[in-house]
């Protein structure tokens, strides 16, 4: 590989791919320190932009509509996904329709799942807001904690359960002892991917939240101030929303070496 | 004298600080089976990845038919290598790789599938042309790496670990299998191996590398018989050492017997090691110049051979003893018992220590 | 592990899937074949028409351009992508991660934000304009949000970091002995890349390409914020179908369409991945 490559040329890709890549969110995070807040002119650093967001009832609410939704949605697709992921890899057999099933949550089109979910709901005349995009965030983010917890099993040496057995250990105790400390990683890296997916879903979310102003989340917020009016403090809250994300995805790759998410 | 194919003078390759070869002169014949012969880290890979052209010497000259080829591209050399892993194109056909050489050199299609058709045959794979490598055996992976390389016909065939990836009984059958396909066609093969058997066996000259360093250079009978050197006697087959210090001419042993060797006025006088093979040891003092006795600490019955482990004072470690099953026959010889054996005197090697 | 316990483990994220999942598409693919009602709402009469409408004109040209520019987004990101996945595979190996990291950093920022960027570079009082006039220009400059290209240059911004990574996947699999031995048998440098390289790196182009064009061309995001309100994609379509038009079975028999596009490319990226490795053992 490394005897094809020139590597004069190999640094100017990379450097021209990383520019492009990183540019336009610099630019964003620089705006958000900048007194005038447009992007035509420095005027000089505060964080006077910061200090109107906490001032914004609509954003902290909308913000506080979000951890509401990630938290709860995170933790019941940790739950379900990691069952999964242990039953589809103990199970020796994989049948191709239930490897379909799991895998189809991460690749349908957001807006498919997303307007299925509202007809699904409308049909059924549920009241929709925070808890039905809760629940519709718990299907996707459970496929994705389970790939993750599953591609940690994939290299799990099972004679390691039976060598506790032999040594023992009754079943219980060798889940706790032996299977959970290899898998934990992988779990709390699953659930930090699904956290940050959920903070940042903006499509199923919008389609099932429902009329109301109450159940509104971050993404909406953002969409809508971005839609009609952009005012500076959006540099600001777009800037937290990123670091949110960046911070909680460098945790889930530091648990869990070995392979990216979403590889 | 005729020029050699490939002479190496002084070739040396570094990586940062470390000397991978440190300074390899080599004249190799038209025609020689040759091996290369290292522990891992020995720098044979190295040598043998600058001749193939993926390593540019630091400094030296290899020379093939007399030309410097030292930075000459890879894809320019008529030098071909079998790659340890062998490198098979998995998107392409057995055919299909072993055309690809072919097609490189730009020759007209029905040429190169005549020269195909023909290597099948010669790899005994041509009922297996359409297949793609990974539905072939290790063995059938191998021959087609072998036919890919060949099929070029280089003036010089380097194969790296041939027979490494293959279990015990395929590599005797691929060791002849190689020796014929050589003879056959008439091409010089350099092998890279670790093996000291696949070497002797196949090989009509062997060079011991260590350190990146040429230790010696030889026939397999030489190199057997003869080693140069204590790294050398120890590399190949199982040598026993025995400390001795030499004054005025005669090696006195451990215990102040003196062991009788052939020949020994090249050594200084000091601390050296007589050496001998535990095939020229046998039971009873008799038939020998030299002798020594010992305490069985363990036997291995090998069918063919029996071997003996013998404590004695000569040696801190076991002496290895090797009896044919016809020297061992209806003498109890169980551990704890006292043995005494001999040797010739044309037996002993005497090394520096 | 006895046989019975796999059931158990599944069972409560499987149900989950079926009720929230399964049963809302099968849902949309029935509402497909519904009749409007009069006042919105779905009429439970069986029709062909919504699925007719799909290939009207107006509409036929929609889905035509949302493919033009979801194929363009995609062939753009897997030139630029591949490039810089190779780039990264020929660094030193203990880089590598972190060239990596870096390059899908970006990824999992918010969508939203990202695309907001571009915004904000791309306005009339954007950086774009701003840097070109400080620069001396005090021309006319076109137009450069709420453009087509803006549409494209967002699509390729906001999932490149996917087609680096799945470029990367098969190039750093790739034994280093391979293109040796394409060398050594006498092939030059682009003869390499292009016969052997290449060829065994298709699926990694396939994965990338198909997800951008997947993602792009059900996006509504992109063509909302970069596109301005008049820039119509089959997203913005459905979109409309549910939340303004009030036709819910056409948009259900838009998003039909979508899915049978997306499940026909994903078929074509697996025969693509089973050629390349030489899978396909039924051949011989």
């Amino acid at each position: 590989m490394r005897s094809q490559a020139n590597p004069r040329l190999m640094l100017m890709i990379l450097s021209a791919v990383f520019a492009f890549l990183y540019i336009p969110i610099s630019v964003l995070f620089a705006l958000s320190f900048n007194e005038g807040g447009l992007p035509t002119a420095w005027t000089g650093f505060s964080v006077k932009w910061y200090g109107e967001l906490v001032r914004n009832d609509e954003i902290i609410g909308a913000a506080f509509n979000t951890l509401m939704v990630a938290i709860v949605s995170t933790f019941l697709a940790t739950i379900l996904g990691t069952l999964l992921a242990v039953g589809v890899e103990i199970r020796r057999r994989k049948g191709r329709f239930l490897e379909t099933i799991i895998f189809a949550p991460m690749i349908i089109p957001d807006i498919v799942l997303a307007i299925a979910l509202l007809s699904f709901f409308s049909m059924l005349n549920v009241t929709m807001g925070l808890h039905t995009v809760i629940v519709s965030h718990v299907v996707f983010n459970l496929a994705f904690v389970c790939s993750v917890v599953r591609a940690r099993l994939k290299t799990f040496d099972w004679s390691i359960v039976e060598a506790s057995t032999d040594l023992g250990a009754s079943t219980p105790i060798t889940l706790w002892r032996v299977v959970l400390p290899v898998m934990l990683p992988a779990v709390i890296a699953g659930a930090l991917l699904a956290f940050t997916l959920s903070v940042d879903e903006f499509i199923i979310a919008f389609f099932t939240a429902g009329a109301g102003r109450d159940s509104i989340t971050l993404p909406m917020q953002i969409f809508a101030m971005i839609r009609f009016g952009i005012t500076p403090e959006i540099n600001a809250l777009a800037t937290i929303v990123m670091t949110v994300s960046v911070v909680a995805l460098a945790l889930s790759q530091r648990l869990n070496r070995g392979g990216l998410p979403g590889q | 004298m005729t020029q050699p194919l490939l002479s190496l003078r002084n070739v040396e390759k570094s990586f940062g600080t470390v000397r991978a070869v440190d300074g390899i002169d080599l004249d190799i014949q038209e025609n020689e089976f040759f091996a290369l012969l290292g522990a891992s880290g020995s720098g044979k890979t190295t040598l043998l990845r600058m001749l193939a052209g993926f390593e540019i010497p630091t400094a030296g000259e290899i020379m093939l038919d007399g030309k410097d080829i030292s930075n000459v591209q890879p894809n320019h050399r008529p030098v071909n290598l079998m790659f340890q892993s062998y490198a098979l194109f998995p998107h392409m056909t057995i055919a299909q790789n072993i055309a690809y050489g072919l097609e490189m050199e730009k020759l007209p299609r029905p040429e190169i599938n005549q020269r195909v058709e023909e290597m099948l045959g010669v790899i005994q794979l041509s009922h297996l042309a359409k297949r793609k490598p990974d539905q072939l055996s290790g063995g059938q992976r191998q021959r087609v790496a072998l036919g890919r390389a060949l099929v070029k016909r280089p003036r010089l065939l380097l194969l790296d670990e041939p027979l490494g990836a293959l279990d015990k009984k395929l590599r005797g059958e691929m060791q002849l299998e190689l020796k014929r396909i050589q003879d056959e066609f008439r091409i010089t093969f350099i092998v890279v191996t670790h093996d000291q058997e696949e070497a002797l066996v196949m090989a009509d000259r062997i060079a011991i590398l260590q350190d990146g360093q040429l230790l010696q250079c030889g026939s397999p009978h030489e190199i057997y018989e003869h080693p140069q050197n204590r790294f050398a006697a120890d590399f190949i087959g199982v040598m026993n050492f025995l400390p001795v210090s030499k004054s005025g001419g005669a090696l006195v042993a451990l215990d102040g017997s003196t062991i009788m060797a052939g020949q020994n006025e090249n050594l200084p006088s000091g601390e050296a090691v007589a050496a001998v093979r535990p095939e020229r040891l046998h039971l009873g003092a008799a038939d020998g110049d030299n002798s020594l006795s010992g305490k069985v600490s363990a036997t291995a019955y090998h069918g063919l051979d029996l071997q003996l482990h013998l404590e004695t004072p000569l040696s801190p470690t076991p002496i290895m003893v090797r009896l044919t099953a016809d020297a061992a026959e209806g003498r109890p010889l169980a551990i704890g018992d006292d043995v005494t054996v001999g040797w010739a005197a044309k037996d002993t090697r005497i090394f520096a220590a | 592990m006895n046989d019975r316990k796999p059931i158990y483990l599944m069972s409560p994220a499987l149900a989950w899937l079926t009720a929230f999942m399964v049963i809302p598409c099968l849902l949309i693919l029935a509402l497909a074949f519904f009749r409007r009602g009069i006042y919105g709402g779905v009429e439970y009469t069986f029709t062909m028409e919504n699925l007719a409408l799909v290939f009207d004109p107006l509409y036929a040209s929609i889905f035509l351009k949302s493919a033009w520019i979801a194929g363009l987004s995609g062939v753009i990101a897997v030139v630029v992508g591949y490039a810089a996945a190779f780039a990264i595979a020929a660094a030193p190996a203990r880089r590598q991660p972190m060239l990596l990291f870096f390059a899908v950093l970006p990824f999992w920022s918010n969508y939203l934000v990202r695309t907001y960027a571009w915004i904000v570079l791309l306005n009339r009082e954007g950086l774009i304009v701003s840097v070109v006039q400080a620069l001396g220009y005090d021309g006319e400059l076109p137009k450069l949000l709420y453009t087509e290209s803006a549409v494209v240059v967002g699509l390729v911004y906001n999932y490149l970091p996917f087609v680096i990574l799945a470029c990367y996947a098969p190039l750093s699999r790739l034994n280093p002995e391979i293109a040796e031995a394409s060398r050594d048998l006498g092939g030059s440098g682009w003869t390499t890349f292009r016969r052997v390289i290449l060829p065994m790196t298709v699926p990694g182009i396939a994965t990338g390409f198909v997800f951008v064009f997947v993602l792009s061309i059900g996006n509504f995001v992109t063509p909302a914020l970069l596109g301005g309100g008049q820039f119509q994609m089959i997203g913005n379509l459905i979109y409309a179908q549910f939340l303004t038009a009030n036709d819910w079975p056409f948009g259900a028999a838009l998003s039909m369409f979508l899915i049978a596009i997306m499940m026909g490319l994903l078929t074509l990226q697996t025969f693509a991945t089973e050629r390349a490795s030489g899978a396909r053992r039924e051949e011989s």
